[in-house]
């Protein structure tokens, strides 16, 4: 039991003051930045890259490894409480999570994420400890098509987040994959779309839209309702959490996220987004009561928010065990392990097993920490739903216009932001979903540049799509998600679709 | 020491080595990253910011990550926004010059200041161990047999990658145009690909790629160097018939229009660093080469490098004509238009059912009108005030025209609460955080 004895030792390392100082220093940073929206912690590990610089390697990675589990906590809370999420991985979180706290059932909703978050954090991490070679040679054989598959495969998502009306969803989506297609073609590096502005050259970032069509539009749309029929106010708030029946509708969910974020995360293709849809989705198809999401279903919250954590905790596979980055922050991480002198790679668990299993140990430790740190908030955050409306949508406001400034100190961004803060307003009025152009927006360049690597690669053979076993079942399964229930539905036809 | 110490303040326990200078050269200096933080400019300007304020050169030091279009859009921002200013510099190199051809940037590196050449890295093409290709040799025989059949990984389009492999198609009488290359967003993303064996060989800075070369996962066919390293055994291109020698620089430059001493302190405190035991130290850890290079020397080499660029990427045919559409954009847009189209007809009928129905019919409500147009006004003052009149001024007129928006009947309390986040915002963003926001005509007492 070499691992155990390893990872032994790493607690022996990780359980010192010192340690546990800056692994509560960096969860509490962590957490603080996934509730400001724009702000991730890619950007917070390299600003504190210099100032970490006078500690020894394990505290500083301790430190980074909290801020990164805490900022998956940290960005449901502005999802569920005022429908802004602070990181693209809480998008989903948004849909219902915010629906339950309208209904006074906030709290709820933060402490199924939290806890959500920490058994998904957990049960990722033990993955990573015992597994994490085997599946990072796993992810290896994923190229360009399985790619490709992959986000056909996340596409079919679509179908649960369309809302009412097939062709309003549809239009979203559509919406977000022809934002999708500002910016510069990564393949040939011809602008396509940017208009000869030289800021859209890169793109319209995700985080603005995501931004300004929930922050910015809430505001604008509740000033715009307001008058119209006075928003029945909410006086019955709970504070108190989760009730019998919330912990019985969220246990299976927080183990499903965990399954589909965790090997998501491994592989390298969206972060943590594309897991928390795929979670959602996978949720609505199997609950008893599906009309209920969009609503205010516990599960929709208690899935993504699971799958998300995991998917963190996935991306570290192949980041310590071959030294790929598959993320942003991995990415930085990467440099601080440079920094240290530590080359980064396939031999750092020989090289540095020290560092690396006190790592290990440390993000187990952190997510304790992060459980303890958000249980007793939830109750504390909930309460912003009592803050004044006008003080409350104000603060929104500012926030807002900080996030998409700091993003690239752009005013372009800014005037960005607004503009499709405008839109999500109009979006609401005449109620087409929000949440498919966002996925349109992330997938729908993914999707065209891997599509054209793949062809690229085979050298124009359109068959590497079904030819590639992997990439083929992902291909079929996306059939089978998208057609499967109408089948079912007329085989079986007094029978329950499950 | 204001940034600082309050970034300090948010730690426990931080044992801050305040660097014990005699005579700082500048105050405050600001490095500018044209590129997100984790890449090689990220990284080189971060190195500095250590080694300038350790070995006392400067007192403190920030990094500002303007990313975007390979270092064009920093370029864009450093040239317009800091026209003049002393106290700030900006990473580039190789890869910028590539992307000014690629993206047809307006404006090049001769609308900045040359400052010094920093530290270069060598290119080694790798193949997975697995690969049949055992040399540069049996790699170049394929080539020229069948050029498409080969793909090479490598980064972003016109970067250096696509440069050196241009560059060795070229040599080997191959047309450069038809070399299939397939740009990865960097060196992150290419090395599953290769590892994996997804492309035929790959393309990367030798620090990249050297731990898998020393754990036997990959193979290297050859390196971009003049003469082999001591400490690598791999063959240089050059002593394999391929002529070719290539090296991704890196340098810092100054803003466009700085007077003669501002560009001689700069230059003096560069001079400086580069030969401080910290500097040293840094090319060790990062394993770069020292190619310093003062401003002459290095403007001259700026010149002959953009020749030998611009020429090879006109043969490669980036950065052309070509116009950017595919099949791709057209599917979409029409997707766009005909969703829009059907959906506006079904709101166009329920409309028109609601108005026969009588039932549904508006409400006599007030009109929404005015609470919008209310943050209308506050959001263009933003948008209007935020880099003339500065971050806290803006803020304040937005949260204040927000507040009344949804509430009119309390101008004093929501005018105190408008002051107070949007002072809290700044100091937490601008001093905590450092990120960099417009202080504005506020300037003085912030």
């Amino acid at each position: 039991m070499g691992t155990l004895q390893a990872l032994g030792r790493g607690f022996a390392g990780a359980v010192t003051l010192p340690h546990l100082a800056w692994a509560l220093a960096g969860t509490t940073l962590g957490t603080a930045v996934g509730v400001l929206p724009g702000i991730g912690p890619a950007l917070t590990v390299a600003v504190l890259l210099p100032i970490t610089f006078s500690l020894d390697p394990t505290s500083a990675f301790i430190m980074f490894g909290g801020i990164y589990y805490g900022a998956m906590y940290g960005g449901s809370t502005t999802s569920i409480l005022i429908n802004s999420p602070g990181e693209t991985a809480s998008i989903v979180t948004a849909i219902d999570g915010h629906m339950m706290a309208r209904k006074g059932r906030g709290a709820a909703a933060l402490t199924t994420a939290a806890i959500g978050s920490f058994v998904a954090g957990t049960l990722a991490t033990i993955a990573l400890t015992f597994f994490a070679p085997p599946l990072a040679a796993a992810a290896l054989r994923f190229g360009p098509a399985e790619y490709f598959g992959l986000t056909v495969l996340a596409f079919t998502t679509v179908a649960a987040l369309l809302g009412d009306s097939v062709v309003r969803g549809l239009l979203s989506l559509f919406l977000g994959l022809s934002l999708g297609l500002v910016g510069i073609d990564q393949l040939t590096g011809d602008a396509r779309f940017s208009f000869g502005i030289p800021q859209l050259m890169d793109g319209i970032d995700v985080m603005i839209l995501v931004i300004g069509l929930f922050a910015v539009g809430e505001t604008l749309y509740q000033a715009w309702r307001r008058g119209r029929d006075e928003e029945h106010v909410i006086t019955l708030h709970d504070f108190t959490g989760m009730s019998r029946e919330d912990w019985r509708r969220s246990w299976k969910p927080w183990l499903r996220g965990t399954a589909i974020g965790f090997p998501l995360g491994v592989l390298p293709c969206g972060g943590s987004v594309i897991p928390t849809f795929v979670s959602y989705m996978t949720e609505k198809r199997l609950s008893d009561h599906p009309e209920e999401f969009g609503q205010g279903a516990i599960e929709g919250v208690a899935g993504p928010e699971a799958a998300n954590n995991a998917a963190a905790a996935g991306v570290l596979v192949p980041l310590l065990t071959l030294g790929l980055p598959s993320s942003a922050t991995a990415a930085v991480m990467l440099t601080a392990f440079q920094q240290y002198g530590l080359q980064p790679g396939p031999l750092l668990f020989a090289t540095r097993p020290d560092l690396v299993w006190t790592l290990i140990a440390s993000l187990y430790i952190g997510n304790v920490m992060l459980l303890v740190l958000n249980l007793p908030l939830a109750g504390v955050w909930a309460r912003v739903m009592l803050v004044p409306r006008p003080l409350l949508f104000g603060g929104i406001l500012v926030l807002a216009s900080v996030g998409a400034y700091s993003l690239n100190r752009s005013i372009l961004d800014l005037v960005l932001l607004y503009a499709v803060g405008a839109l999500g307003c109009a979006m609401r009025i005449v109620d087409v979903p929000l949440v498919p152009a966002v996925l349109g927006l992330i997938l729908g360049p993914l999707s065209e540049q891997q599509f054209r690597r793949a062809v690229a690669i085979s050298g124009g053979d359109l068959s590497v799509f079904v030819t590639r076993p992997i990439c083929g079942t992902l291909l079929v399964l996306a059939a089978a998600v998208l057609a499967g229930p109408h089948l079912l539905r007329r085989w079986l036809p007094t029978g329950e679709a499950t | 020491m204001p940034r600082r110490a309050a970034a300090f303040a948010l730690l426990p326990i931080l044992l801050a080595s305040a660097p014990a200078a005699a005579d700082p050269v500048y105050q405050h200096l600001r490095l500018i990253a044209p590129a997100a933080p984790g890449g090689g400019w990220d990284q080189t300007a971060r190195a500095m910011q250590q080694a300038l304020q350790s070995a006392g050169i400067v007192h403190t030091s920030s990094v500002e990550n303007i990313p975007g279009a390979a270092g064009t859009i920093g370029l864009a921002r450093f040239v317009t926004a800091e026209r003049g200013t002393g106290d700030v510099a900006m990473m580039s190199g190789l890869i910028m010059l590539g992307a000014i051809v690629t993206h047809r940037s307006a404006l090049t590196l001769h609308d900045v200041t040359p400052i010094a050449r920093l530290v270069g890295e060598y290119e080694v093409i790798v193949v997975p161990a697995a690969s049949p290709f055992r040399s540069l040799a049996d790699f170049i025989a394929a080539f020229k047999a069948n050029p498409e059949s080969i793909s090479w990984g490598g980064g972003s389009a016109g970067g250096t990658e696509q440069i050196l492999a241009g560059l060795i198609a070229d040599a080997v009488g191959v047309n450069p145009k038809r070399v299939n290359y397939i740009a990865f967003s960097g060196g992150g993303e290419l090395r599953p690909s290769v590892l994996g064996g997804q492309v035929s060989v790959g393309l990367d800075g030798l620090a990249g790629f050297e731990p898998y070369i020393e754990a036997g996962t990959v193979r290297a066919l050859a390196i971009s160097s003049a003469a082999r390293l001591p400490h690598l055994d791999t063959p240089t291109l050059r002593e394999q018939g391929v002529d070719i020698e290539l090296e991704n620089w890196r340098c810092i430059v100054a803003p466009p229009g700085v007077s003669a001493a501002d560009r001689q302190r700069l230059e003096g405190a560069v001079k400086t660093m580069v030969e401080s035991p910290a500097w040293r130290e840094t090319l060790e850890r990062f394993r770069w080469n020292d190619r310093y290079q003062g401003s002459e020397a290095f403007a001259a080499f700026l010149d002959s490098e953009e020749a030998r660029v611009l020429g090879i990427l006109k043969k490669l045919g980036t950065g052309g004509d070509s116009a950017p559409t595919g099949p791709y954009p057209v599917l979409v847009l029409a997707g766009l238009a005909i969703f829009a189209a059907v959906a506006a007809a079904g709101l166009v009928r329920g409309r028109r059912r609601e108005a026969q129905d009588g039932a549904a019919a508006a409400p006599a409500t007030p009109s929404a009108w005015p609470a919008i147009a209310m943050i209308a006004i506050g959001i263009l003052i933003d948008v209007l005030l935020v880099e003339r009149g500065g971050f806290v001024l803006a803020s304040t007129a937005l949260f204040w025209a927000t507040a009344r928006a949804f509430d009119p009947n309390h101008p004093a309390r929501d005018a105190l609460f408008a002051v107070g986040v949007s002072i809290a915002a700044y100091l937490l963003f601008a001093r905590v955080l450092e990120l960099p926001l417009p202080a504005g005509v506020l300037a003085g007492w912030m």
